[in-house]
């Protein structure tokens, strides 16, 4: 497909370079906050850590949910067979977004002097609870924006008779996007009962929502990329679904172990959250089958690298980093230190940030009309932001490591004196790997936005680029995928030793080796193997342009062998 | 779990069963909640928490005002730039907080957790007035003013009004009472004693050996404006106090002497002798325009006429304003 189908797909267009503005400020607020982090009187009092953090985190939501809307709107119409309903409705949801995303920005800085416009009893202009920082105006016109959603993505589809299963999932993603946000869209007096529903909006978000929004639009990218079939990518996005609301609706318990309420939500939440990385699994797992159906050579490397990427950091930060600290034993050091923050950045934006950006690389360019773009800029960015995350997941672990022996082992709570110099290398290390992330995300920022516009670079010779299809290059087979996860698998195991062995009365007794030999084996090895499967795969897919007639032969004799 | 074109695969049959499961996991979950959230479990309440007549609601709304949560933790929620809060209060206690939160750049020093604790409201809340049994009952307190008394803090001074504070307060003391099943995990080992503490001061460690007695008869004699300094940084001025022009909460020192300074009635006066004395005596008797009344407390209790006077000189010595 090279053209687009329907008019009212160009809607999408416009949310794809609002996500891309905000991804870039993002980006550039997460340096700052990684500047502060070494020199904490930078900028102190002007913009203040607090601010800089809600700024970070709320930039991360609204340009993963532009990316959503974009690729929902750009899909919504080839699901549906027939143009978006109500356009002019799509348009004034853009300009809420606008609009929101500067009053909330706008009113973070006031938390510095303590304002948050108390009013019947509600904080109107903004409320200080992490990841719901927006205050309660903000929360109404958000909640008016995913109404609007709701309602052109039901307008447009089919009679519910004549849903398929992608239909489903994402028919039953954006009216439960609207539902759960309303669970953070009060006052609570207790501090408890607050926390447990603030999990109400963040767990169900991520880990019910988004993720089966995820999956409906991975499978249908997949759908468009490799012409795989609809009715089976559609039963494998059913069990999906399944699969995620199964594990994730009691899963949420894993945020219930230390806020107050009782102990027995450790029990649950210990054993829902283990199976919460079983969907994540299932998708790694068709991402290969789609991948590998027919031979051909991909038409759209930069897309599919993101979309690759975003199935595997949602394998690694969410499946793998998740069930290390899901656990009680595990979770009761992890809580509240760095070595979350791993976790957070490499499922937050590996899997839905690099889903908007694998659905732009993939609509812009049909958008602007173009049959073919010069693909190297979009690679290099892809490597850069992967190698830059993976990079800083590693940090954040390590430090995290780090942090949980000083801070909670030895108990020394002053965080510049005793904790932040423990850490200083990790702290150190952290906007070195931000600038290599960052630099690809000016790289892809500069290379969307001027898709089309700018003068076409001179064509490389990209037939000397591609890859022998042999080492690295030749072709995957479904085994050797298998051996990859469990490599993995086996590394997730080593750091969830590690934090298990916290637990030690020698660790207890001020020994850190153990866990620091776990969490220096454990980290690096897990991501470095996912860097080099991803580079495995993506050079295994660069080599089919080689071998134009072979394919079909090959892929006749190994889905036997891949068993 | 896959299903091949042209095969029937029964998608509405399995997609109605996973929805009854699903229904059936919701039913549990709600058990669980509702379980959870019963007045017999006896979990603290904030409605039900005061602190020298303050509310810890109100103090939950400071909180969140002030976005507390964008750097701290509370229950081990939110940024992880600066140490948790739920159990703060416990271990450090109320005068600490007092000294504390007015002027959080920097850490509070003995002198000014004394002079919280001569409010008997705030004694009461401790359970105590008296320095040493307070620093023995709130251990945390001791350790920081130890090590940290005096030096600058990386929290940014925030315009928190006396109303504010003792809510916010009233907040930490409500999460101290929460029972949090156990986490954070109480150390097992002393952390001060391991490298990867910050050491104390050579001079305090061997004062924290010697008895106040011999501490005292040690020092050798003083200048009057060195020991207003020590004076002032063990009362806790300088942390509302510059020693330069600077504003914090109070007005800057440097150069103070000898101007003449515009009062909130709008009337002139004579920075001297006389005028400090009665401003550390007596602190609303004259306001500064542009400051409140209140934010300052009487230190007639706490400091020896000859100390004010030491104090004073230790003013003057930060220059002079020539008339």
């Amino acid at each position: 497909m090279i053209r687009i189908e329907y008019e009212t797909q160009r809607l999408s267009l416009r949310f794809f370079m609002v996500m891309l503005v905000l991804f870039f400020l993002q980006t550039a607020f997460g340096l700052l906050l990684a500047a502060q982090h070494i020199d904490p009187t930078l900028l102190a009092g002007t913009l203040n850590f607090n601010v800089l953090r809600s700024q970070h985190v709320n930039l991360a939501i609204f340009w993963v949910l532009s990316g959503f809307i974009a690729t929902i709107l750009f899909v919504g119409p080839l699901l549906s067979k027939r143009e978006l309903a109500e356009p002019w409705l799509i348009k004034v949801l853009f300009y809420a977004l606008l609009a929101v995303v500067a009053w909330n920005a706008l009113t973070q800085v006031l938390a510095q002097q303590g304002v948050a416009g108390w009013w019947m009893g509600q904080p109107l202009l903004q409320e200080g609870l992490e990841y719901l920082e927006a205050g309660r105006v903000a929360d109404v016109v958000i909640l008016i924006g995913f109404a609007i959603l709701c309602r052109v993505v039901l307008r447009t589809f089919p009679p519910r008779a004549q849903w398929n299963e992608i239909h489903w999932g994402l028919g039953l993603g954006v009216v439960a996007l609207t539902l759960v946000w309303i669970f953070g869209m009060a006052f609570v007096e207790r501090l408890d009962v607050q926390e447990y529903f603030r999990w109400y909006v963040v767990h169900y978000w991520v880990e019910g929502v988004w993720e089966v929004i995820h999956i409906a639009l991975v499978g249908f990218l997949l759908v468009l990329m490799f012409g795989a079939n609809v009715k089976s990518v559609g039963y494998a996005v059913f069990w999906g679904i399944s699969l995620v609301w199964l594990s994730g609706l009691l899963g949420n318990a894993h945020h219930y172990f230390w806020i107050g309420t009782p102990e027995f939500w450790q029990f649950w939440g210990s054993l829902f959250s283990a199976l919460e990385p079983l969907p994540l699994i299932f998708c790694f797992w068709h991402i290969y089958l789609d991948a590998h159906q027919d031979g051909k050579p991909v038409a759209n490397m930069p897309a599919f690298s993101f979309l690759l990427g975003s199935v595997v950091l949602e394998q690694v930060g969410a499946g793998i980093l998740g069930f290390t600290m899901t656990f009680a034993l595990t979770n009761v050091w992890s809580h509240g230190t760095w070595v979350t923050l791993s976790h957070a950045h490499l499922a937050l934006f590996g899997t839905f940030g690099m889903l908007g950006l694998a659905a732009a690389y993939y609509a812009v360019p049909i958008m602007r009309g173009l049959a073919a773009f010069d693909q190297r800029p979009g690679r290099l960015a892809f490597w850069l932001v992967f190698t830059g995350m993976l990079g800083l997941g590693f940090v954040f672990a390590t430090g995290g490591t780090v942090q949980v022996f000083v801070y909670r082992t030895l108990g020394l709570d002053w965080f510049s004196g005793d904790v932040a110099p423990a850490m200083q290398f990790a702290k150190v290390s952290v906007p070195v790997f931000g600038m290599v992330f960052a630099s690809g995300v000016g790289v892809l920022v500069y290379d969307l936005l001027t898709m089309g516009l700018r003068a076409p670079a001179a064509a490389g010779d990209e037939a000397a680029a591609v890859p022998r299809s042999a080492g690295w290059g030749r072709r995957l087979s479904g085994w050797e995928t298998g051996l990859w996860l469990l490599a993995m698998w086996v590394f997730g195991g080593i750091i969830t030793l590690g934090l298990l062995s916290f637990n030690l009365p020698s660790v207890q007794q001020g020994n850190a080796l153990f866990p620091y030999l776990m969490a220096g084996i454990g980290y690096p090895g897990l991501l470095l193997t996912t860097l080099l499967f991803v580079r495995r795969f993506l050079r295994s897919l660069e080599a089919r342009r080689h071998v134009p007639a072979a394919p079909l032969v090959v892929a006749a004799v190994s889905p036997a062998g891949a068993g | 779990m896959s299903c091949k074109p042209g095969e029937p695969c029964h998608e509405g049959l399995k997609r109605r069963r996973a929805l009854a499961v699903l229904g059936l996991m919701a039913i549990l979950f709600v058990a669980l909640s509702a379980v959870s959230f019963l007045d017999s479990r006896g979990q603290a309440v904030p409605s039900q928490v005061g602190y020298a007549g303050f509310d810890a609601v109100e103090g939950k709304r400071v909180f969140q005002s002030y976005n507390c949560m964008g750097c701290h933790t509370i229950v081990g929620n939110g940024a992880y730039f600066a140490p948790d809060l739920t159990k703060l209060y416990d271990k450090a206690g109320p005068a600490w907080l007092e000294a504390f939160l007015p002027s959080a750049g920097a850490w509070p020093t003995s002198g000014a957790v004394r002079r919280h604790l001569q409010d008997p409201a705030i004694a009461a809340e401790a359970g105590t007035d008296d320095l040493d049994a307070y620093l023995e009952a709130y251990p945390a307190a001791a350790e920081r003013i130890a090590r940290r008394g005096g030096k600058a803090t990386t929290m940014p001074n925030l315009p928190l009004t006396r109303e504010e504070i003792g809510n916010l307060i009233a907040f930490l003391k409500y999460t101290s009472q929460m029972n949090t099943e156990g986490w954070p995990p109480t150390p097992a080992v002393d952390g001060l004693s391991f490298p990867q503490a910050t050491p104390l001061p050579a001079a305090l460690r061997a004062a924290a050996t010697a008895t106040p007695q011999e501490g005292a008869a040690a020092a050798a004699p003083v200048s009057a404006v060195a020991h207003g300094e020590a004076l002032a940084v063990d009362n806790g001025c300088t942390a509302c106090h510059a020693t330069d022009r600077q504003r914090l909460v109070g007005p800057g020192w440097g150069g103070l002497y000898g101007s003449t300074t515009t009062l909130a009635d709008g009337s002139a006066v004579a920075v001297d002798e006389a005028y400090l004395t009665q401003s550390i005596l007596d602190p609303d008797a004259h306001i500064v325009a542009g400051f409140e009344p209140g934010a300052m407390p009487s230190f007639a209790d706490m400091l020896e006429a000859g100390e004010v006077a030491a104090i004073v000189a230790f003013i003057r010595s930060l220059g002079e304003t020539k008339p």
